[in-house]
């Protein structure tokens, strides 16, 4: 991945992060004392200036844990990554019929997971 | 650590290549063991300047082991009292090396520019690599990755040709900068620069971060089999010499690697793993490491 697109990545984090401080009603002080780190690093990281160790990323998580699903969400929607990118081309370079098999087989193996945990009593019915 | 022994006393002088060589390879526990019969020694013999030299090579060593809270004053009173440069350029070094070690980078960065300082006056050539090395690892931590550079390429200036673990570990620091750069073939070649040698001196306890940093390199560039090999030996590694920050990294990295190689069972293995030891309470994360690649957030120098 070109390192434009990290960067980009970066950036949206830190959006991300100011948005959920600012719909938090948290100035950068005083997140950046929840966090335990320097309010200066709390506004780089906004600016996506900034990586940050195993430790502080998880605590900004515990933070916002409310907002989890969404956190990432923009970030998740731009990491692919180069495997995703070999599986699609392996995948278009398969004659229909096949692509056909593959998809029902994902359909099958999403319906027998969701089964497995018990998460989706719509697919017992 | 120092080399310079000129009026110590003669048992002091004997014990000095011992903890030098333990310092070097890694073998703290062994160090430290040795320093304390050296403090014995050197408040026996009462020459100030001596009990000095030893309290701050051990601190050096204790720091490194974690219990450093409790030299810190001892070396602060040190620098303060300002009796002789070398002694207080090591107590700043050492003070520096604490706080880069609880992550307080911009006191670090203080103790450390004090201690490159006291180095330029003392024309001590590894003492200059040394401090811009720790100057670097500050920066680093702080995401200042061109500055960081800048003063690991100094230190590498500084530092003398022949291998040994410290120049390991500035190839190491350099390496890992380049990386996430996205200069990975002089990064690849900065970081087996500093395996080789560190292999050579059977350093495995600073084996661990060039481990990591190779697994990282590798995953950057889609060689999951090699970053998976690099990952594994770094983790075994930290849980053999109980360095718990490594632990992390390595278990994130494994997962990670697991993960974009299409082995969900044991991503999902490695980030729960990561998630019980050390985040118990955050147990929506093997999950949202599943759905997120962090990858271009985490800084494994921080």
């Amino acid at each position: 991945m070109a390192s434009a697109d990290k960067v980009r990545q970066i950036q949206l984090v830190g959006k991300k992060i100011r948005q959920l401080r600012k719909e938090h009603k948290l100035t950068q002080v005083e997140l950046s004392q929840r966090l335990g780190i320097q309010q200066s690093d709390l506004s780089r990281m906004e600016q996506g200036e900034y990586r940050v160790s195993l430790d502080t990323l998880f605590r900004i998580l515990a933070e916002f844990q409310m907002s989890i699903g969404e956190f990432f969400e923009d970030v998740a929607k731009e990491s692919i990554t180069p495997r995703d990118v070999q599986l699609v081309e392996k995948f278009n370079a398969l004659p229909d019929e096949a692509q056909r098999e593959v998809e029902d087989f994902i359909a099958f193996k999403k319906a027998q997971g969701r089964r497995g945990e018990g998460q989706d009593p719509d697919l017992d019915d | 650590m120092r080399q310079d022994t000129e009026g110590g006393h003669p048992e002091i002088d004997d014990l000095k290549p011992l903890w030098h060589l333990a310092v070097e390879t890694g073998r703290l526990e062994e160090a430290l063991e040795i320093l304390d019969r050296a403090l014995v020694l050197a408040r026996a013999h009462g020459d100030a300047r001596q009990i000095d030299f030893v309290i701050c090579d051990r601190a050096a060593v204790a720091i490194e082991l974690g219990h450093g809270t409790a030299e810190v004053p001892r070396l602060r009173e040190i620098l303060v009292r300002n009796a002789d440069i070398a002694n207080c350029r090591v107590a700043a070094y050492n003070i520096a090396r604490f706080h880069e070690l609880n992550k307080d980078h911009k006191k670090a960065l203080f103790y450390a520019r004090i201690a490159r300082d006291r180095s330029e006056l003392l024309h001590r050539r590894d003492w200059l690599a040394s401090s811009h090395n720790l100057i670097g690892n500050t920066l680093l931590a702080e995401s200042f990755v061109d500055r960081a550079l800048e003063e690991y390429e100094r230190a590498l200036e500084f530092m003398p040709l022949e291998p040994s673990p410290a120049r390991a570990r500035i190839l190491d620091n350099l390496g890992y900068c380049r990386v996430l750069q996205g200069r990975y073939r002089e990064g690849f070649s900065f970081l087996y620069q500093s395996l080789r040698i560190l292999r050579r001196f059977q350093a495995e306890r600073y084996q661990i971060s060039i481990r990591l940093d190779l697994c990282f390199a590798h995953l950057e560039t889609g060689r999951y089999r090699d970053a998976w090999r690099h990952g594994v030996a770094a983790l075994e590694l930290a849980e053999k010499l109980d360095e718990p920050q490594s632990e992390k990294n390595a278990l994130y990295l494994l997962g990670e690697t697991a993960h974009l190689s299409g082995d969900m069972e044991r991503a999902r293995g490695y980030f729960a793993r990561l998630q019980q030891t050390f985040f118990p309470e955050a147990t929506y994360l093997p999950g949202f490491l599943l759905a997120v690649d962090v990858r271009k957030l985490v800084n494994l120098h921080a």
